[in-house]
């Protein structure tokens, strides 16, 4: 019997069994009013039984506070955060805004109307294997708007597969041995590809990945193009829509956090109408505003894009230029650079 | 729900030709299968004739660019232009003798399927139908594999208030057509081509509300600043825009040059509209534009 390794008096062992507590995980959830109510003791006893029944009934209770059993201390999160890896964007710049890339174990919204080359430039970045700094991951792709491109993603896959090489060469003064090259064949392999055609199909899928993932262990980035567009269709009831999209967003959360991996979301640019005028906004209301962990708004500047980050608990709130090329994203060659370099040539 | 792997898919999604190897070009190959492509410009550019040249070009078979398929063609701008339809079929014909010599019989126009649409209700009502339609168009010899819908701004220009109200019952009709669209797209892969007016655009610069939406910054056509119409939520239900501008270009005589008249006009010897066609967002294209013309067998890419 489990409590019976607890360090306490025979007397309150006794209480315990009698009581119907044989458990440390029945005794751990309860508040201490309740544990005293029920044995009949004072409430400083009972405290003092949940603390040694939630540290597991080991004698060991010197220094750690911890009253729950899961919780962690401030400084053991720093810790994660600081080695939690993060995806890179293949831009400098933005994965300088970004700390460092999208960040594992979080959800990150994108606002765009169309941003399928920086998705897919995640998918093909999570895959850049462990001894090239990246994660060696795999990519799920959920299509809800049929703008996904094949032709496209062997192009940045093509791009990606030649640095990876050239980067190999240069820092080992050789050339890379063939079985860790990673062909555009194999990175195209690894995108696991979804296509949602309804929303009952979107919240079926996103329960589902739960199992599909802990089948999948490699999956290290969840992508939704888009979350919004089947949620934008004929939904009288909003009450339920917001419900909906709550539950998918916990879920996401969840799934975040368990698997280590980052979820990125692509949410569509709308305009809301207050007080008589029409605002630029992202879609799916104000709810859903607190869903995701970042938000990050992609936009025009001139004639250079920008990444901005809206929202995050521990970026600052700038913004930083990028290129779409046709290898992927890119550093922005700003309008003066361009010219200082057909000069130089 | 099984996932699909990218390698057992085609590489290339098949593609539609556009009938001229130039706008092929510009367009990697042509309308893609699966998705929603809009073609918009002003009226008078060429759109309805772009898309009558695509409902006979899809009857091609594949080694050609075609899709050896029929198209349906919903309209709602009136009247419906047979005659032209005609006149391009018979050039189409003529072009293609060979493809269709061992179907003697063979009319390009038997295979273009023409429905009206009223209003933005009568299209919801006819969903169930046209998709029946669809269906049972598979057992035939050229199943249907193109959607064309000239105009959708049609459908919608003219019912709805500037209200809130109006306008979000609007849009979410919009992402009801176009989810809809883009469920038969994946069910029976088809590729879909929706043409859509213009509104001016009066203001400050900066696109509509101040938001830039593809690749160019702003959209000129017959020398005043225009943006695709129906809005900011319409332009999230489409997959690829493409646009078409005309510009007049006053004809100089080139032998004498500009003559200055004594009232200080210039004398010209009529005007030219010289159209261009612009890529303004695709999730596989970079931007391109390239200038084409309208002849008597449809619309041609200039190579420049």
């Amino acid at each position: 019997m489990e409590v019976g390794r607890l360090p306490i008096s025979a007397a309150q062992k006794g209480k315990l069994i009698s009581a119907g507590y044989t458990t440390l995980s029945s005794i751990s959830s309860l508040s201490p009013t309740l544990l005293s109510r029920d044995l009949n003791i004072s409430e400083t006893d009972a405290l003092e039984i949940i603390k040694h029944a939630s540290l597991g009934g080991t004698m060991d209770d010197c220094s750690s506070s911890r009253a729950i059993i899961g919780a962690q201390t401030a400084w053991d999160v720093l810790h994660e955060e600081e080695s939690a890896t993060r995806i890179t964007t293949s831009s400098v710049d933005l994965d300088h805004i970004l700390g460092g890339g999208i960040s594992c174990c979080e959800v990150t919204e994108i606002g765009k109307i169309t941003a399928l080359t920086s998705l897919i430039q995640l998918a093909v970045n999570v895959q850049i294997p462990v001894h090239c700094g990246g994660l060696g991951g795999k990519a799920i792709y959920i299509d809800t708007e049929g703008s996904f491109m094949v032709e496209r993603v062997l192009q940045i896959a093509q791009a990606c597969a030649v640095e990876m090489s050239t980067s190999y060469a240069s820092s080992h003064n050789s050339l890379p041995p063939s079985h860790i090259l990673m062909q555009p064949e194999d990175i195209l392999e690894n995108i696991i590809y979804f296509r949602v055609c309804s929303y009952t199909e979107q919240i079926a899928l996103v329960n589902y990945l739960d199992k599909f993932i802990s089948e999948h262990r490699e999956v290290k980035l969840v992508i939704i193009d888009s979350i919004t567009f089947h949620f934008r269709q004929d939904f009288d009831d909003l009450a339920l829509r917001t419900r909906l999209l709550g539950g998918m967003a916990l879920k996401l959360m969840k799934l975040a956090k368990k698997f280590v991996l980052a979820v990125v979301l692509l949410n569509q640019v709308t305009t809301k109408y207050t007080e008589g005028s029409f605002q630029l906004s992202l879609a799916l209301g104000d709810s859903w505003s607190h869903a995701c962990t970042n938000r990050i708004i992609l936009y025009w500047n001139c004639d250079e894009r920008y990444a901005y980050i809206d929202k995050s608990p521990s970026l600052r709130s700038t913004s930083a230029p990028y290129a779409v090329t046709s290898s992927g994203i890119r550093n922005s060659v700003s309008k003066c650079q361009q010219i200082l370099r057909t000069q130089a040539t | 729900m099984r996932p699909a792997t990218l390698q057992v898919r085609p590489r290339l999604v098949t593609k539609l030709t556009s009938g001229c190897p130039t706008l092929d070009r510009h367009l990697a190959g042509g309308f893609p299968f699966g998705s929603i492509t809009e073609i918009s410009g002003e009226s008078g550019v060429g759109k309805t004739q772009f898309c009558l040249q695509l409902a006979l070009l899809t009857q091609l078979p594949p080694s050609l660019g075609g899709l050896s398929s029929s198209s349906l063609f919903l309209h709602s701008e009136f009247p419906f232009p047979s005659r032209r339809l005609h006149q391009i079929a018979q050039s189409f014909l003529a072009v293609h003798r060979d493809v269709f010599s061992s179907h003697p019989s063979y009319n390009p126009l038997d295979c273009v399927f023409v429905h009206p649409l009223h209003t933005a209700d009568h299209l919801l009502d006819e969903m169930p139908r046209i998709e029946s339609f669809i269906e049972s168009s598979r057992a035939s010899r050229l199943p249907v594999r193109l959607i064309v819908i000239d105009s959708i701004a049609a459908l919608f220009r003219s019912e709805f208030d500037n209200t809130p109200f109006d306008l979000k019952r609007r849009s979410s009709i919009f992402f009801k057509i176009s989810g809809w669209l883009k469920s038969l797209a994946v069910k029976f892969d088809l590729a879909v081509i929706v043409t859509n007016q213009v509104v001016d655009l009066v203001g400050p610069s900066g696109g509509a509300n101040g938001l830039r939406i593809g690749n160019l910054g702003c959209l000129n056509s017959s020398g005043r600043r225009v943006s695709p119409a129906l809005g900011l939520s319409w332009a999230n239900c489409v997959n690829s825009r493409i646009f078409l501008s005309r510009e007049e270009e006053l004809l100089v005589d080139q032998a004498t040059g500009p003559v200055h008249r004594s009232n200080g006009e210039t004398s010209v010897h009529g005007a030219r509209a010289i159209r261009r066609l612009h890529v303004i967002f695709s999730p596989h294209l970079p931007y391109s534009s390239c200038e084409f013309m309208i002849a008597r067998e449809g619309i041609r890419g200039i190579e420049r």
